[in-house]
């Protein structure tokens, strides 16, 4: 399906796709926690384009994974909204997908298989099924371990067979929360090189948290930069560079040394936090 | 060489054992009576394998197990789904096996008498019952323990019930379904030589063991006692390569 | 399975309920059949004739005699199966040599059922006392030596360098060392055998015996007296039970160290 369609500018043809679009207006979040309410995200303002590419970054806690869930569906109690193109989000659908931290690729099931699991629910004909598959399973380059059990992949092939599996059903909206956190380095830049082509290819809007500024950086049309306890918005960094993109651009070091300023920023007194980061002294 | 030493160690022990056998068994006949002579029971075990007489009754007491272990089996991964899997069930089900499983498998057995007579029926009503408990056990809480993991992944994907329970209650419960199959094969086959002994009717290893001992024949009993432990060991390792092969998608580290 | 010792007191009441209520709606149903004379009453006797029974039993001494016989042949057994098992568990575990020695023999004959010694037991050993003894010992002995041997050999090697740099002394390592780390699982063995030798001994005693619980159902069975045999199942799951839960409980107390 996406093999015969011509790669597209970044620019270009996302604002002409209309569908994708994530709109979250005063979103808050609260879990009970031995008997009181903790506050996890707090008063979330974002309004995302379809076909946009969304790097979220934050230090562990800030409720980054929570955000996701709460964009698929997968936990639906909250104040404040959530919107795909003018529909409240209400549980999950098949309209947005999200790719686990953790693979949470089914071990008793082939990689193909696995990527098939995405296609259950949709009215496809049998023989389109599998094309579906093998296109996916191409996309990632897996080809030929179609027939392999999860657990005789590495890790950044189990990886790649979960993004298989999330592009499969052509969600509007995939969330991607750590994706190549599990990654060496060297695997993680070819992963995402390719996950660079596959949005491009695919149009998908993406959400994606990681840990790596670099990584946000490169893929990012914008980077989204949390701070915690509760967790809100401290800023959105625009990366105004076309993909595919350059590694070596100087625009991304400076947006780099920006964020990392902005994450490594002392807490503010009233935060009543009493964590530091590491490497710098407690003023 | 350390090869060699283990290997000698090895055979050292029953070698002893045997050599203390043979001696006792020269110690006229009221020692023979109980200690048959090695040649005897050597000879005892070809003659019963000649006039096929340990073929008939190991073959019924394999058969008995088997047909056992498919009925309770069976009927114990059905029951352990559906407690597994509904609440109500679970808690009117579960008491109940509970406080049946304190008697001791064999213990039901006059009872059992009483209502069934001492037939083949009767007996398999016994061992099924010993093949059922680990299997309804095993099982229920293969199902019970569904990985929220794995049942998120259901979510995103919109799995409906029929779904969840094919494709991802059932494969991860299947692990412990087998461990509770292997369990009910070793159950069942300590209760037929149980029955077998209790209620001499038919063919049957422990039938044959216990003609044999009212008739004094320790040679006998020993030639069945092997066979016993040999076929035991010989079913639980064919069943662990069936586990091997049908649980290929288990990392080897997990077996 | 053990009772319900979790949660708070005040819910307790009605989870209890919850799981006591089918067996009562079995036991109800069993009392109507019974009584409704559908079936002859040396097939189904009413529950309160089985109560009866057992109270007779109880208070003429019969059930005391065949009791204590039972328990007498368990304890005794179970005593010498347990300690014999463990030190030749912890031997095996500890001894290169003995390993070598014993290991392939024991892992053999440990394929067979004990129940299938019985016949043999009897020939050696008559009908008395003492064949009931070793079965319940027999019994006992593999899962203890096995569950020792397992926990001794899966005492992490630094343990083990930690005694040696210490130069510790084979008493104290024994006592001071091997002896905690071993606790829990050795402890799941002796239960095991205890469980297995209830369960051998039921089977010896319906076999040949001129007493225990087994010798009274077996009588109970041929003189047709249905109200014995249940007396007799009744009080056999009921020891199981006890027997069972009083080891879980053991176990528990003893390991408390893992969890805390
Ligand atoms: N089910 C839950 N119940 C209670 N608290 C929760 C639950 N899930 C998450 N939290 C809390 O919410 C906060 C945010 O969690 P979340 O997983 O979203 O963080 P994160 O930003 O993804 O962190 P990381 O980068 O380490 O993955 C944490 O403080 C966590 O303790
Ligand atoms: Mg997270």
């Amino acid at each position: 399906m996406t093999d015969h369609r011509p790669l597209r500018g970044p620019a270009t043809d996302k604002a002409a796709r209309r569908t994708g679009a994530v709109r979250i207006s005063g979103l808050s979040k609260r879990y009970a926690m031995g008997g009181k309410a903790m506050t996890v995200l707090d008063d979330i303002n974002l309004s995302i384009r379809p076909g946009e590419f969304v790097s979220i970054v934050g230090p562990s806690g800030c409720g980054k994974s929570t955000l996701l869930r709460l964009i698929v569906g997968l936990d639906t109690d909250y104040d404040g909204e959530i919107r795909l193109d003018d529909t409240r989000v209400a549980g999950t659908g098949l309209e947005r997908g999200l790719v686990f931290q953790d693979h949470r690729l089914f071990p008793w099931m082939t990689v193909a298989k696995n990527v098939e699991v995405a296609l259950l629910n949709q009215k496809l004909p049998r023989d389109r099924r599998e094309r579906v598959i093998s296109e996916h399973l191409a996309l990632v380059g897996l080809s030929d371990f179609g027939d392999a059990y999860p657990h005789q992949l590495s890790g950044g092939m189990a990886q790649r067979a979960a993004i298989a599996r999330a592009l499969a059903n052509e969600p509007k909206v995939l969330a991607l929360d750590e994706p190549l956190g599990a990654l060496d380095a060297l695997t993680r830049v070819k992963v995402q090189a390719e996950l660079q082509r596959i949005w491009m290819e695919a149009g998908t809007t993406m959400i994606m948290v990681t840990h790596d500024v670099d990584e946000a950086l490169f893929l990012g049309d914008r980077v989204v930069v949390m701070s915690p306890r509760p967790g809100r918005i401290a800023r959105i960094v625009d990366v105004d560079l076309p993909h595919p993109r350059d590694r070596a651009s100087p625009l991304l070091h400076r947006l780099k040394d920006e964020i990392l300023a902005e994450l490594t920023r002392e807490p503010r007194e009233d935060d009543g936090t009493l964590v530091t980061f590491p490497g710098r002294p407690r003023g | 060489m350390k090869r060699l030493a283990s290997f000698a160690l090895a055979l050292a022990f029953p070698a002893l054992v045997l050599g203390w056998w043979e001696w006792e068994s020269r110690q006229g006949l009221g020692h023979a009576y109980a200690f048959a002579p090695l040649e005897q029971i050597a000879r005892s075990f070809l003659e019963m394998l000649a006039d096929g007489r340990l073929a008939l009754h190991a073959g019924a007491s394999l058969q008995r197990a088997l047909t056992a272990l498919l009925i309770g089996g069976t009927i114990g991964i059905v029951a352990g789904v559906a407690t597994g899997l509904s609440r109500v069930l679970d808690r009117t089900a579960s008491p109940l096996i509970t406080v049946m499983r304190q008697v001791p498998i064999l213990g039901w057995l006059p009872l059992v008498a009483l209502w069934f007579g001492n037939g083949d029926g009767a007996k398999l009503l016994l061992v099924s019952l010993s093949a059922f408990y680990p299997t309804v056990l095993n099982t229920q809480k293969g199902m019970q323990a569904i990985e929220q993991r794995y049942a998120e992944v259901g979510r995103l994907y919109g799995f409906t019930r029929s779904q969840s329970l094919r494709m991802i209650a059932w494969p991860s419960a299947l692990p412990l379904i087998f461990t509770g199959i292997s369990q009910a094969l070793a159950f069942a086959w300590i209760a037929t030589i149980g029955v077998e002994l209790l209620f001499s009717a038919s063919a049957g290893l422990g039938t044959e063991m216990m003609a044999a001992q009212v008739a004094a024949r320790t040679d006998i009993v020993l030639v069945c006692v092997a066979c016993v432990g040999v076929m035991g060991f010989t079913l639980n390792q064919l069943f662990a390569l069936l586990r091997t092969r049908l649980l290929r998608w288990q990392p080897a580290t997990a077996k | 399975m053990p009772m319900p010792s979790r949660g708070p007191a005040p819910s307790r009441l009605p989870a209890m309920a919850i799981r006591i209520a089918p067996i009562a709606g079995i036991l109800i149903l069993w009392e109507i059949a019974a009584l409704s004379g559908i079936w002859p009453r040396q097939v189904l006797v009413p529950l309160e004739q089985v109560g009866a029974t057992l109270l007779a039993l109880a208070s003429d001494g019969e059930l005391a005699r065949h009791l204590s016989a039972s328990l007498y042949r368990l304890a005794s057994g179970f005593l010498v199966g347990s300690v014999i098992g463990v030190s030749t568990g912890a031997a095996m575990a500890l001894s290169r040599n003995v390993h070598r020695l014993l290991w392939p023999t024991f892992s053999c004959v440990r394929q067979v059922p004990v129940i299938a010694f019985i016949p043999l037991l009897i020939l050696f050993f008559d009908v008395e006392d003492s064949f009931k003894i070793v079965v319940v010992a027999m019994a006992s002995f593999f899962p203890s030596a096995l569950a020792t041997h397992d926990a001794v050999r899966d005492i992490p090697e630094s343990h083990r360098e930690v005694a040696r740099l210490y130069r510790m002394p084979t008493a104290p390592f024994l006592v001071r060392l091997i002896l905690p780390a071993t606790v829990p699982q050795v402890l799941t063995g002796l239960r095991l055998g205890l469980t297995r030798g209830w369960l051998s001994l039921v089977a010896a005693e319906l076999l040949a015996a001129d007493s225990g619980l087994g010798q009274m159902m077996e009588m109970g069975r041929q003189l047709f007296q249905i109200d014995v045999v249940l007396a007799g199942v009744f009080v056999t799951g009921l020891i199981g039970f006890l027997l069972d839960n009083s080891m879980v409980r053991v176990e528990r107390h003893l390991s408390r160290w893992r969890t805390a």
